[in-house]
């Protein structure tokens, strides 16, 4: 069970939060110029690491804000969390 | 039996208060204090329980958690008896009843002792092999296999003991009491730290509180006495909490770890009654100090599992702290110093030492000088290779050891004993360190893994790290306390310490005998019966990963996770396949730590807290009246309201009639309801629903489709514009919060430029669906200065009104295709509105209807309930639902997915009608669609997704989804089902009214 | 004659704990991001809301919690009669929602507010509550949403073993239930 700093609302349960996947894509701003394989490659595609992977949460049970995260998935460790629209600390 | 066995011992037993248990149908005799396994020892009954696998007889070994044999069933009562609990953890009380597991008729005589006697034809994986074929035998066989691999009983009633669970937030957590927990837990605390010390016995101390020795002294004290003292200033801190019998389950990242505290086990039978058994602390540390100390290992030998066998500081303790004898003529058999401290105990009581068979060359550390002072016989550079006795030992055989410990040479010598004390060096308790995900070393100069590398904040002391000498373990946890915490408690500084150190060292993981491999049982894990043999079989047929050859060999599978065992597996492993043991790595430990029960693990959510409830403001309504109710998520919602004798079916015709010829009430409460404002709640709209939104008058309502990202529908409802920048939106009862955080979602992350506000309002608002031709006189009466005319007040269309002074707003809209109202008013009047209506209605028969007439009656209107008709894979289009998507709007969430090449696919499954040839047949929800049963293999063409018969069509109705169904109108079906072929006509999803002549009637 | 109903009207007793569910009282949900927000809000109310996380302020009438960097959550001290009432809500909507500074939204009967009291209180929550609360517990006006037995609450520190608890009213007759099978254990 983790301990999540929520940017807004500080250390935390995971209990409080839910997951919601690969962080930093972001919705094409004109969908139907893209092609089929292209929107697929939105939709679809998701990388699963193992290692750095950057991902975002969601403070369900608390704040309700999204934010980011950036997670060893190899040791579950956390090494940042930072607020939507802010650059991830490496990429 | 009349040998005294019990030795005066004022310490820890009180002989003053005499304890009745009873095992295997035997009424005997304990004191407080004992644990079962030391009343049993104390009552000369070593004897305890067969084998897994032979059926060997099989006797108490250890004093602690890693006890492999004694495993017992506890309790007669057939919801409280429990299974595999470890007779050398549970302290004895007043009423407790214990019997034998795995024998039949009885321990002293076991039909399975067969077993033993054939046991060269059950190698490893014996069951494996042997029953794999023919397959479907294996019913057959598991039904013998099972009875006499007896494991023990389930309870077969409902468990009546009360479990709890608990958080718990501190600075520092130190699991294990012994001196090194005891000195960290002092350090802790005297430094304003929150801290938390547990320990799995009922009283702090470990094994140094009963190390009564003159080889071991701190400031000229025994180093007992020194401790107690230390244990005695514990009670002075505030900020210390203590829990003893609390046992480290779990160790997960981010320091969460799970104890359970045993509450009531130790109590008499009489005082157990209404108090929580066992508690589960969900415990969150800053930083974490592990103390567990360690365990003593076996070692392996010809027949080294015979009752009477016992790991050398067992012998020790059972002396020392319970003053129990284990034997009147006890042998020693060592690799290491430490069974000379039980040599020496034993002598210091009265019990004679035969010998000590050591299978080092000599040594001349302090304390093995002390017990040949005393003149106890020591076999150098020997090993002990078998021993006899069936149900207890009565003999070792003794030979010499060759230069390099491979083989037994010279004279057998025969010793007569009634107890053997082996002792193979010591396995530091590493396993919540793994648990945690921290990485191990290995120590080659006595073979140990090693704490070593972690990611969180924690440290392992004391023997759990490898310091095994006491003056050692002084220092080196101190220092590292110290460091850890970053304080500096000098208490500790200058200690003098007296400490017999350990010189020599030598280790055999296989011991030699005079017999050849396959004659001998030496074993490994006692608890799962496997042997050294099993292992080399395992590495002879080709297994080489630790991994495999646990599974294989089953070794380290039992309860005890191999405690004992895994060391020896992996040096035998090493050995055989020529690798270090440093570079073989371990198997994983997996937590619990030792096993938890299911009480312990659920806590209180059984009962009533199973599962959380949701009522709506009207509940009590309907439970007043009868209703039946139906779990929709977490929602108890009215399902029907059965009269008299009504069955369901009946009950559910009668309300669908009545809705459509005068009046129906529902609670539409559940429905999620989110309050929408801002100035861009508009487009906001146009962006999450697939039609239009902008141009929606104020004061009128819309449905609205709302659809994935893939384009497959995800939720449904009607939105009502209250002003230029204000909407209200329903969702479905089962997707209000996921609609809301999906909404959120998109406006925090994709859209944070919209200036829109989302509320949840869904317990504001209590909802009374009143439907059918006399709703408007039924609401006309409620609300009598609310002009109710088409014209000032069409369908699709709200008005704010007041009901005795109250403000609530009055939607016109209908899921039932009838003349419909709905009141959303503040919960808090919720259920006197719905009277009112009641009242109001009462003349025109108004009745109150359930979940399940309402989908009957959207179903003859062929409304769709998104998760029912839905299920994910569903589009717009392929609900025949064109008529919603917008083709002006530039984007909205799904659109583009709608034209890709899969979702323009002309055969997908299409949501259809179907009539049954018969009316009178019902066809069952789930049920296939097929166009012919003889041609094989059958084309699954889709399924049922809606069904009932409608009494106002007097018919069977059903939805369905099927493949081109749009193409198929007209066309013949078959529904095959267990015993028959339903014959069904594919039709057009509107059964009723399809004009919507009724909406304005 | 419309009846006010509350799904628990209730209180109780135990050793070191009393509980007791405390309405009507006014809830109004407030959202709102720029400064003109935030200043407008303390006009009307002479109280500003709280930008610090986890933190409330308030007045002998009303407190104000922290929800989230945009919501708060204005409740009352004092029980009132709604039938007469619907004067705060109409006004902070009229100065705030209509004049496009933010959102403004009644959950009077979205929540139920149960006060809870006592030197147990913490250790009841630890029951089924995540929440660290060693340092909450000290700060007087802190505010936290968490889960108790995996329901959604907020609670505000009112005083030294003082709280008030607000949980959405569908789940409160379940935590109410709850509550009370609990103060058997502490």
């Amino acid at each position: 069970m983790f301990l999540i700093n929520c940017p807004y609302c500080g250390e935390r349960d995971q209990s409080e939060f839910s997951a919601g996947g690969e962080a930093h894509i972001e919705r094409p701003k004109q969908p139907t110029e893209l092609s089929d394989d292209q929107w697929a490659e939105f939709l679809f595609m998701r990388k699963n690491i193992k290692g750095i992977q950057y991902e975002r949460w969601n403070h369900t049970h608390g704040c309700r804000k999204w934010f980011n995260m950036v997670r060893d998935t190899s040791n579950d460790k956390i090494h940042a969390v930072y607020k939507m629209g802010e650059k991830p600390p490496v990429k | 039996m009349s040998k005294n066995l019990r030795i005066t011992n004022n310490n820890f037993i009180d002989q003053t208060s005499r304890i009745s248990f009873k095992f295997d149908g035997k009424t005997l005799y304990g004191f407080k204090g004992d644990t079962l396994a030391s009343a049993l020892l104390a009552n000369n009954i070593h004897l305890v329980g067969r084998s897994f696998k032979y059926h060997r007889p099989r006797g108490i070994m250890t004093c602690g958690s890693e006890e492999p044999n004694a495993i017992l069933q506890i309790g007669n009562d057939s919801s409280m008896t429990e299974p595999n609990t470890r007779a050398t953890e549970i302290e004895l009380y007043e009423g407790l009843e214990a019997s034998s597991q795995n024998c039949w008729p009885s321990v002293n005589f076991d039909i399975g002792a067969i077993n033993n006697f054939f046991s060269p034809l059950i190698p490893a994986a014996f069951y494996y092999k042997t029953f794999m074929w023919p397959a479907n035998f294996w019913k057959l066989y598991e039904y013998f296999i099972r009875k006499s691999a007896g494991l023990g009983r389930s309870p077969t009633e409902p468990d009546k003991d009360i479990y709890d669970h608990r958080y718990l937030h501190c600075d520092v957590l130190i699991v294990g009491g012994g001196i090194s927990g005891i000195m960290a837990a002092k350090t802790a605390a005297k430094n304003n730290l929150n801290t938390v010390l547990i320990d799995d016995k009922n009283i702090l101390g470990g094994t140094t509180l009963f190390q009564q020795n003159e080889c071991f002294k701190i400031n000229n004290s025994y180093s007992n006495e020194w401790l107690k003292k230390e244990i005695e200033t514990l009670n002075s801190f505030n900020n210390l909490t203590i829990k003893t019998r609390t046992t480290l389950a779990a160790y997960h990242s981010y320091n969460y770890l799970l104890a359970r505290e045993n509450l009531t086990d130790h109590l008499d039978l009489k005082d157990k009654k209404d108090k929580i058994r066992q508690r589960l602390w969900k415990i969150r540390a800053k930083k974490v100090i592990i103390a567990t100390g360690a365990m003593e290992r076996p070692l392996i030998f010809d027949n080294n599992d015979r009752p009477g066998i016992f790991l050398s500081s067992s012998i020790k303790k059972y002396i020392d702290f319970y003053g129990v004898k284990c034997g009147q003529k006890i042998s020693l058999f060592t690799n290491n110093d430490s069974a000379y401290e039980t040599a020496i105990s034993l002598n210091n009581r009265g019990v004679s030492v035969n010998s000590v068979v050591d299978i080092r060359d000599k040594t001349n550390s302090l304390i093995v000088k002390q017990v040949e002072k005393l003149g106890i016989k020591i076999h150098w550079k020997s090993s002990v290779i078998n021993t006899n006795g069936y149900k207890k030992i009565n003999c070792i055989e003794i030979m010499k050891l060759s230069d390099d410990g491979t083989a037994a040479v010279g004279k057998k010598i025969n010793e007569e004993c009634d107890c053997l004390g082996i002792s193979g060096g010591w396995t530091p308790r590493v396993h919540l360190f793994t648990q945690s995900g921290g990485k191990l070393k290995f120590r080659d100069e006595d073979n140990v893994f090693l704490p070593d590398k972690s990611e969180l904040s924690q440290i392992s002391i004391g023997s759990c790290n490898g310091d095994f000498e006491l003056d050692e373990v002084v220092k080196n946890s101190v220092n590292l306390t110290n460091k850890f915490l970053n304080v500096n408690n000098n208490d500790y500084e200058n200690l003098e310490i007296i400490a017999s150190k350990e010189i020599d060292k030598k280790n055999i993981w296989l011991l030699p005998s005079d017999k050849p491999l396959g004659k001998t049982k030496p074993f490994l894990d006692f608890q799962n019966d496997s042997t050294a043999n099993d292992i080399k079989l395992a590495l002879r047929e080709g297994f080489k990963s630790i991994e495999h050859v646990k599974r294989y060999t089953t070794t380290g599978m039992a309860t005890d996770q191999g405690k004992l065992s895994n060391m020896h597996a992996l040096g035998i492993i090493a050995e055989t396949a020529g690798v270090k043991m440093g570079e073989l790595g371990t198997t994983t430990f997996r937590p619990p730590y030792t096993p938890l029960t299911f009480g312990a693990i659920v806590g209180r959510n059984v009962g009533e807290f199973f599962d959380i409830t949701r009522k709506t403001p009207i509940h009590d309504w309907h439970v007043k009246n009868k209703a039946e109710f139906e779990n929709v998520g977490q929602w108890k919602r009215a399902w029907y309201y059965p009269r008299s004798n009504e069955n369901m079916h009946e009950a559910v015709q009668r309300e669908s009639k009545a809705a459509r010829d005068s009046a129906g009430i529902l609670d539409a409460s559940t429905l999620g309801k989110i309050d929408i404002q801002g100035t861009d709640a508009s487009e906001f709209l146009n962006r999450v629903y697939t039609n239009a939104w902008s141009k929606l008058e104020i004061g009128k309502c819309r449905y609205g489709l709302m659809l994935n990202e893939d384009g497959m529908v995800y939720d449904d409802g009607v939105t009502t514009r209250l002003s230029e920048n204000h909407y209200l939106m329903t969702t479905t009862t089962g997707g209000a919060a996921n609609v809301l955080s999906k909404m959120e979602d998109y406006l925090q992350t994709e859209w944070p430029e919209l200036d829109v506000y989302l509320t949840s309002v869904t317990d504001h608002y209590a909802t009374v669906s009143i439907c059918g031709p006399n709703s408007k006189k039924i609401l006309s009466k409620v609300i009598p200065n609310l002009d109710l005319s088409d014209k000032k007040f069409p369908h699709m269309s709200f008005k704010n009104a007041l009901i005795d002074n109250i403000k609530c707003r009055v939607m016109r809209i209908s899921f039932t295709g009838e003349h419909s109202y709905e009141i959303n008013i503040q919960s808090s009047y919720g259920k006197s509105t719905w009277e009112k209506c009641i009242d109001a209605g009462k003349e025109f028969n108004i009745t109150p209807y359930g979940t399940e007439t309402m989908h009957l009656l959207r179903a003859e209107k062929g409304f769709i309930i998104a998760g029912q008709d839905t299920d994910g894979t569903m589009t717009p289009v392929d609900l025949q639902m064109d008529w919603i998507i917008s083709k002006k709007k530039y984007d909205f969430i799904g659109k583009r997915s709608l034209y890709r090449s899969d979702t323009i696919r002309e055969d997908r499954k299409q949501l259809v009608g179907l009539l049954t040839d018969d009316p009178k047949e019902i066809l069952e929800e789930g049920a296939q669609i097929v166009s012919e049963t003889n041609k094989q293999p059958i084309e699954m063409l889709g399924h049922v997704t809606s069904s009932y018969f409608s009494p106002n069509l007097n018919k069977s109705i059903a939805l369905a989804v099927l493949k081109n169904g749009k193409k198929l109108k007209g066309q013949k079906m078959i529904v095959p089902m267990k015993d028959k072929k339903i014959n069904v006509t594919v039709t057009d999803t509107i059964f009723l009214d399809k004009e919507n002549k009724r909406l304005n009637a | 004659m419309l009846n006010y109903n509350s799904p628990i009207l209730d209180s109780k007793n135990y050793s070191g704990l009393k509980i007791s569910v405390i309405e009507p009282i006014i809830k109004i949900n407030l959202r709102g991001k720029n400064r003109d927000f935030i200043t407008k809000i303390g006009k009307e109310l002479s109280i500003i809301p709280p930008t610090e996380a986890n933190t409330s302020s308030g007045n002998e009438n009303l407190n104000i919690l922290w929800l989230s960097p945009d919501e708060w959550l204005i409740y009352s001290n004092n029980k009132i009669d709604f039938k007469n009432n619907n004067s705060l809500e109409d006004k902070l909507f009229n100065e705030i929602s209509k004049v496009k500074l933010g959102a403004v939204t009644n959950v009077t009967d979205h929540w139920i507010m149960i006060n809870l009291k006592g030197e147990k209180v913490f250790e009841l929550l630890s029951g089924g509550c995540p929440y660290n609360f060693n340092d909450f517990k000290n700060l007087k006006g802190s505010v936290t949403q968490t889960l108790v037995n995996h329901i959604d609450v907020i609670i505000h520190n009112k005083d030294i073993n003082d709280l008030n608890l607000f949980v959405r009213r569908s789940f409160s007759e379940h935590l109410w239930s709850w509550i009370n099978d609990g103060s058997r254990f502490i």
